[in-house]
């Protein structure tokens, strides 16, 4: 299977994805159930995660222009396939961003009717983090960029 | 109705490869590829240039079935 210079740069997108999944997220869950101010080295892991990228992204499309040294022009095909895929991820965010303030309210609102009941233990178990929040968005995040990535590239395969 | 064309054998018989064709008209050689196998409809400036890089009326170049 031979690969186009635009194919490739979609797949080099896909491992960012899971490699940053696979590196940072178990960081984040870690530390879901604190409250980001608590958090360990969170600058330091910030730091980290920008670093690793911008040696990431240098070094693979550096190696990527070296390999097919002949300019690939962008034209409206490619921007029906960006338009398409784009549309495809705005849509999965936006309706997982819905999903999961549905879930914060409910979770907001059993943890008022718990604190009724007066069951501390109960209370305690339904405590809402933005270490937690964070987890879930970045999780969110990597999936539909995954998701995104993947179907850019079955579209400049099949189209 | 089906858009078809007429792309590859007019192309062929101007002498042109998809590079050249692709590069003449400002896209690359994987649109004039998608368009010849009829996976992507270009749009209307596109298919005139190409008509036009062609030297054959529009209407020959691409049609319904």
């Amino acid at each position: 299977m031979k690969l186009s210079k635009k194919e490739i740069s979609i797949l080099i997108e896909i491992v960012y994805s899971i490699v940053f999944a696979l590196i940072f997220l178990p960081y984040f869950y870690e530390n879901h159930e604190k409250n980001l101010i608590l958090m360990n080295d969170l600058i330091e892991k910030i730091i980290q995660i920008i670093i690793c990228t911008i040696i990431y992204f240098t070094v693979t499309y550096s190696l990527l222009e070296v390999a097919f040294k002949k300019k690939e022009r962008r034209d409206e095909r490619d921007d029906m396939i960006n338009s398409k895929s784009y549309k495809l991820g705005y849509l999965l965010y936006e309706l997982s961003l819905f999903i999961f303030m549905g879930y914060l309210c409910s979770k907001l609102q059993n943890k008022e009717l718990l604190n009724q009941t007066g069951n501390q233990e109960l209370y305690d178990s339904f405590v809402l983090t933005d270490g937690g929040i964070v987890f879930v968005i970045l999780l969110v995040l990597g999936f539909i960029s995954v998701i995104k990535s993947s179907y850019q590239f079955y579209l400049h395969r099949t189209l | 109705m089906i858009l078809r064309n007429n792309l590859k054998d007019i192309r062929q018989k101007k002498g042109l490869t998809q590079e050249e064709l692709g590069s003449n008209v400002g896209v690359s050689r994987q649109t004039i590829i998608s368009i010849e196998r009829y996976r992507y409809k270009p749009t209307l400036e596109l298919a005139m240039k190409i008509a036009l890089e062609l030297n054959v009326k529009i209407e020959k170049l691409f049609y319904f079935v």
